[in-house]
């Protein structure tokens, strides 16, 4: 199939879509001077609000900020990962001019009260300092600071601080780490931060009925990071007179953050502001920037009270801020019947948090969202387990936890296909949960809302030309070439269940989802929006304005949203970020249910003034800007008056209306009840958007590169908001998981140096690396959501399943079992060597059993 | 990542610029494009006290045709030659200008910088000893011309004294009958290649090999004439079995060094398989054969 005809596909869905919602048009309105409009904004797929701004520079980014009397640090950081201090010395630096004060380690320590660990047991004991205190755990760990008038100076003095180091033995991987030879965190005792057994159905039972066990050895997905463009970047005043903390900062998960740094920094929460404006990128991996908040504000305090800017090179950011979790794992057994459907999986998994467990060990029950992936396995043993390793610590990057998992069960999925001699299309067949079992609960009680497997992997597959490039391969094949053909199925689970989080630790306060949403009419009519939502590229002030739009019978751009987040809006729970897929749930829910709220008051305002009845009201857009009117008649009164009868005009206004105030809040809670914990039982995520791709690739035999001759990804996230923001989400997780799989590595030597901290090394992905993708879009609404969207943009790492499976495809006839999430052309030339050598040998094993079962 | 305290000082002519080298001590740097200098002081890796900045010094953008010569100015861009007429009718320069980094790295940095580099895996001073070229330099003394292979001395060193300058290059025009490619594999589009190949052959008589020149990148502390290579191509047909023997040649000459671009057994692979890829493409080229030909990059 050629390109434009690809398209035709793709788009096919959304064209139906659009014709639909203009048909509708026709029934709604009774125009009165108005232009035409669809009868819904949600589902058309209008041009982002925030682009014009953006691309003509009027972008507002933390590090365009300035502050009276601003000054700026510099960090002095470890060159080792696992090393004693035995020396800080700052006197130098200070007396540097320009230089206002430094900090250290052992100074900070006497001013904060270490991080809350959300892991139990041993892990509490963790002391978690925002700064290396007498060791440090990882490369690039800060152990002074410098504050100074330029950010130049600070530079220049942070040269003159001293340390001295006695090195200690790294750790460095996570079968090293269970060792514990040498430990990181001597209070807790041990490298191993958490362990739980996550065990449904009966297992042995099914092992003793299969008619094959497949045996699987060591598989392991690598670290990885987002690198979003904008680094992370903190200004912070802390105003000795208020006590109060003025963040200007891109961390996208302020509620987290500011729960963490009051106790840490002992100030109320209300006494820490933050506000963002315009956010370059963040993909979970600034959530964790805490630390750097808490030390720029000591230093604003010990400065006297002046600001002070923190702005994150890439080094550091490479280095020191967040990696994605690394996962290993082990002693795979699993359980298949004669035709190939999956009876059990048992498997020992092992999480590397990196030095600190921060946000961990959330990740040891996050991939349970997802526990069976797409398939109807029932019985299911994981053995998980945590580690810290002498690695920078991780944050929830993009698929957090759940890609990790959702790598092993797709590389089960194939391994075993190709162990039994059945092709991968129809491996995934036998296996997926079908349609008509949705929603569909998980072995561990969690309900998949809806979906369509293989439906979309029909279409993935046409849209690749699966069946063409089968032909070809097998053509190719003889001329001794290595094509693949691989599929990538994933799940994006998003408005995540907090609770889940006493699966982890029984005694964590904290449960269910909640986003705020405001809108309210100014005093001269304005609709104006407070989203509680930190966005960073993802088009929420378009959303939002398509969503109020329908709410009160008016268009998107008669609706102003606030950009970025600032908690004087007061649009905040404690749950408030943006993060694992869920605005499109969670913060839409919210604003609809304040707009409706706004609706509700509006109405009753105008039933009052124009002297009518309620249900005789309709609301639009008149000669006079957005109105309320009486149906069929010509009287109507305009938003301004509405606002004006409140806030400027109000004597009069009988006190059954006392209680309009024209500025709505809504709280959105999902539904969820706490979790069995003993069971590891229950409801972790409301929605679950899916991602299946297609790809063909070659194996140069040459080179050893992998070339992607054809690449498909059918994503179907329920009822898109605006399908224009979903494709350009789809196209950015699938770049984010294809240079993942193929170029982006966190690799670190035996000594824990990491050999990425440059662009260099890290080689993020470029256009010149990337293959025209194809893209084809279902719908499958969620039942349990408005407009049954759901949260996506995660994306699932579904090109790391993909590519993983497409050179799996290409290289198993050669003997080759591909073990690890990252390939390049030299690691496959190496595999290639191992296969010769017989190094695969064992790798993979089968038992046949009772075939008649 | 801002650069340690140095001065800076604009030189007008030549003479200046090596005046100033000369008062302002071994210490002192000139600054052409800044894509490598600007980045090491960044990172203060390099540390010069001052920079002298030779971007208005004239004449030295100049590419130019004198007889029989190709003149390169030291000051050319790399996208200059991109889009230049010589890049046009010598290809191997336009494969070498246009697979350089980025297209912003490409505006700013010459390929006198890229010499005076001298970097293991810079591109200039591979895809350059496939042809006949020259180094003028200036220096206190006046001009004088140094071949390219007599140049770079090793890894980051040239035969430059500290008050000397790169003016030009000189290239001798390829004979008719002659073509060449200057192909590299590269991770991503802003990093320097894994390896690189540059290959400029002369053909007869539709197939016959009359001379070869291979030159290999990144596999070395410097660039590496593969001669063992060149041999097995010089005076026979340019067939499969011989361009065979000639790759195998190459990944014998390469001595390469592991790193994060790759291992140095799958470097000495990856070599001999573009100066194999380059073979084919010079000679079609030579055959008077239009070929578009591009760097290979991971994943596509
Ligand atoms: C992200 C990135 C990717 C890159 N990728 C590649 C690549 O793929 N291939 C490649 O070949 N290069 C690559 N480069 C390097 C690039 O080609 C530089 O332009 C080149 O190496 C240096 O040229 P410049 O003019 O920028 O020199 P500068 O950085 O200004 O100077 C470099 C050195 O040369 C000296 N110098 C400069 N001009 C002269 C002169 N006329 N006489 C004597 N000494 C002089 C300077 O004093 C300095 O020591 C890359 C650079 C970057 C930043």
């Amino acid at each position: 199939m050629d390109r434009a005809e690809t398209q035709m596909a793709g788009k096919s869905v959304a064209k139906g879509k659009r014709k639909k919602a203009v048909r509708g048009a026709s029934r709604g309105w009774s125009t009165n001077g108005a232009q035409a409009a669809p009868a819904k904004w949600v589902g058309q797929p209008i041009r982002r609000k925030e682009e014009n701004r953006l691309v003509s520079g009027k972008g507002i980014f933390v590090d365009d900020e300035k502050m009276p009397g601003m000054l700026h640090i510099k960090f002095v950081r470890s060159s080792y990962a696992h090393a004693r201090i035995t020396r800080v010395d700052v006197s130098k630096a200070e007396k540097f001019p320009g230089v206002v004060c430094t900090l250290t380690g052992a100074e900070i320590k006497k001013q904060v009260q270490p991080f809350i660990e959300i892991g139990p047991g041993g892990a509490q004991k963790i002391a978690d300092y925002p700064m290396a205190v007498d060791k440090v755990v990882f490369q690039g760990e800060p152990v002074a600071a410098v504050v100074a008038e330029t950010r130049l100076a600070a530079e220049d003095a942070a040269e003159f601080v001293e340390v001295d180091y006695e090195p200690l033995p790294p750790v460095v991987t996570a079968e090293d780490a269970l060792k514990d030879d040498s430990v990181l965190h001597s209070a807790m005792g041990t490298n191993r931060n958490w362990h739980g057994v996550f065990e449904y159905g009966n297992v042995e039972k099914a092992m003793k009925q299969a008619a094959h066990v497949v045996h699987i050895g060591r598989l392991h997905f690598h670290r990885f990071s987002s690198t979003p463009l904008e680094c992370n970047v903190i200004l912070v005043n802390w105003d000795p007179r208020s006590g109060d903390i003025e963040y200007h900062c891109n961390n996208t998960f302020p509620s987290f953050a500011s729960q963490f740094l009051a106790p840490a920094l002992g100030v109320r929460i209300d006494q820490i502001h933050m506000k963002s404006f315009d956010i370059g990128g963040g993909f979970g991996i600034k959530i964790t920037s805490y630390p750097y908040m808490a030390v720029c504000a000591l230093a604003s305090r010990k400065a006297g009270g002046r600001a002070v800017k923190w702005a994150e090179t890439r080094i550091e950011h490479m280095q020191a801020s967040a990696h994605g979790n690394e996962r290993t794992f082990l002693d795979t057994r699993v359980a298949l019947d004669k035709n190939g459907v999956i009876l059990a999986i048992d498997s020992k998994h092992v999480d590397d948090c990196g030095a600190f467990p921060r946000y961990e060990p959330l990740g040891c029950v996050i991939w349970a969202q997802v526990l069976p992936a797409t398939y109807r396995v029932k019985n299911i043993r994981i053995d998980m387990h945590q580690v810290v390793t002498n690695k920078c610590p991780v944050g929830p990057n993009r698929g957090y936890s759940r890609m990790q998992h959702l790598w092993f069960m797709e590389r089960v999925i194939d391994i075993c296909g190709q162990t039994l001699g059945i092709s991968a299309d129809d491996m995934r067949l036998r296996n997926y949960i079908r349609k008509n079992e949705m929603p569909y609960k998980t072995p561990n009680g969690c309900v998949y809302d809806s979906g369509d497997y293989a439906n979309m992997l029909a279409l993935a597959k046409n849209l690749v030309g699966w069946d063409e490039w089968k032909n070809k391969q097998a053509a190719a094949r003889k001329d001794g070439r290595w094509i693949g053909l691989g599929i990538g199925s994933t799940l994006d689970s998003g408005t995540n269940n907090f609770g889940q989080a006493r699966i982890i630790n029984p005694d964590a306060p904290f449960s269910g989802q909640s986003k705020v949403g405001i809108v309210k009419l100014d005093i001269y009519g304005e609709v104006v929006v407070s989203m509680g939502s930190v966005p960073q590229g993802q088009g929420h002030e378009t959303a939002a304005a398509q969503v109020v739009a329908d709410a009160l019978g008016i268009t998107p751009e008669l609706v102003n949203v606030r950009p970025g987040f600032d908690t004087a809006h007061n649009a905040y729970t404690g749950h408030t970020g943006t993060y694992a897929s869920q605005f499109a749930v969670t913060g839409l829910t919210a604003i609809h249910g304040a707009a409706m709220k706004l609706r509700g008051e509006l109405s009753r305002l105008a039933a009052w003034k124009l002297q009518a009845k309620e249900k005789h009201l309709e609301f639009g857009v008149g000669a006079q800007g957005p109105e309320v009117r009486v149906k069929g008649t010509q009287k109507a009164i305009n938003y301004w008056a509405l606002a004006n009868l409140v806030n400027v005009n109000n004597a009069g206004m009988p006190e059954s209306l006392w209680d309009v105030t024209l500025n709505c809040r809504h709280v959105f809670h999902a539904n969820f009840q706490i979790p069995d914990v003993k069971r590891k039982y229950g409801n972790l995520t409301l929605t679950y958007a899916a991602q299946v791709h297609a790809a063909v690739l070659e194996v140069d035999r040459e080179t050893f590169q992998p070339k992607i001759l054809a690449y498909a990804c059918v994503d179907d996230c329920g009822k898109a908001v605006n399908p224009r923001i979903v494709e350009g989400q789809v196209h950015g997780a699938a770049a984010h998981g294809i240079g993942a799989a193929l170029l982006e590595n966190c690799a670190y030597d035996s000594d824990g140096n990491l050999l990425a901290a440059t662009f260099s090394d890290y080689t993020p992905i470029t256009a010149m690396n990337m293959p025209e993708l194809l893209y084809g879009h279902l719908e499958s609404p969620s039942p349990f959501t408005l407009n049954g969207a759901k949260g996506m943009g995660e994306g699932g790492a579904a090109p790391v399943h993909t590519i993983c499976a497409a050179l799996q495809d290409a290289l198993y006839p050669s003997g080759v079992i591909i073990d690890d999430s990252h390939n390049t052309g030299d690691s496959l030339f190496r595999s290639l060597q191992k296969a010769e050598s017989g190094g695969y040998a064992g790798m993979v094993r089968v038992e046949h059993q009772r075939a008649s079962r | 990542m801002y650069a340690a305290p140095f001065s800076y000082h604009r030189a007008a002519s030549l003479q200046e610029a090596v005046k100033l080298l000369q008062e302002l001590g071994e210490d002192a740097r000139l600054i052409a494009g800044g894509q490598s200098l600007i980045p090491l002081m960044k990172m203060r890796m390099a540390r010069p006290t001052a920079l002298i900045d030779i971007n208005f010094v004239s004449e030295l953008g100049d590419i130019r045709t004198p007889k029989g010569e190709l003149h390169i100015g030291a000051l050319v861009r790399h996208a200059d030659l991109e889009h230049s007429a010589a890049g046009a009718t010598i290809p191997l320069l336009h494969d070498c200008a246009a697979g350089i980094a980025d297209v912003q790295v490409r505006n700013q940095g010459t390929i006198g910088g890229s010499l005076a580099e001298a970097d293991p895996s810079g591109d200039w001073g591979t895809a350059l000893l496939a042809l006949d070229t020259s180094v003028i330099c200036f220096g206190p003394g006046g001009q004088r011309t140094v071949p390219l292979e007599d140049f770079i001395k090793d890894a980051y060193t040239t035969v430059l004294a500290h008050d000397e300058i790169v003016t030009a290059l000189h290239v001798k025009l390829p004979l008719k009958g002659s073509g060449g490619a200057h192909l590299a594999f590269k991770r991503c589009a802003p990093v320097y290649p894994t390896a690189s190949a540059s290959v400029q052959v002369m053909i007869e008589d539709g197939n016959m090999c009359k001379d070869a020149r291979i030159i290999l990148g990144c596999v070395g502390l410097t660039a590496i004439r593969a001669k063992e290579a060149e041999a097995a191509l010089r005076g026979k047909t340019l067939e499969e079995k011989n361009i065979r023997t000639a790759a195998d040649a190459a990944r014998a000459a390469a001595d390469p060094q592991s790193d994060m671009r790759g291992s140095a057994d799958y470097k000495r692979i990856l070599v001999g398989t573009l100066v194999k890829r380059a073979i084919g493409i010079a000679a079609r080229r030579a055959r008077g054969e239009s070929v578009e030909a591009g760097h290979e990059y991971a994943g596509r």
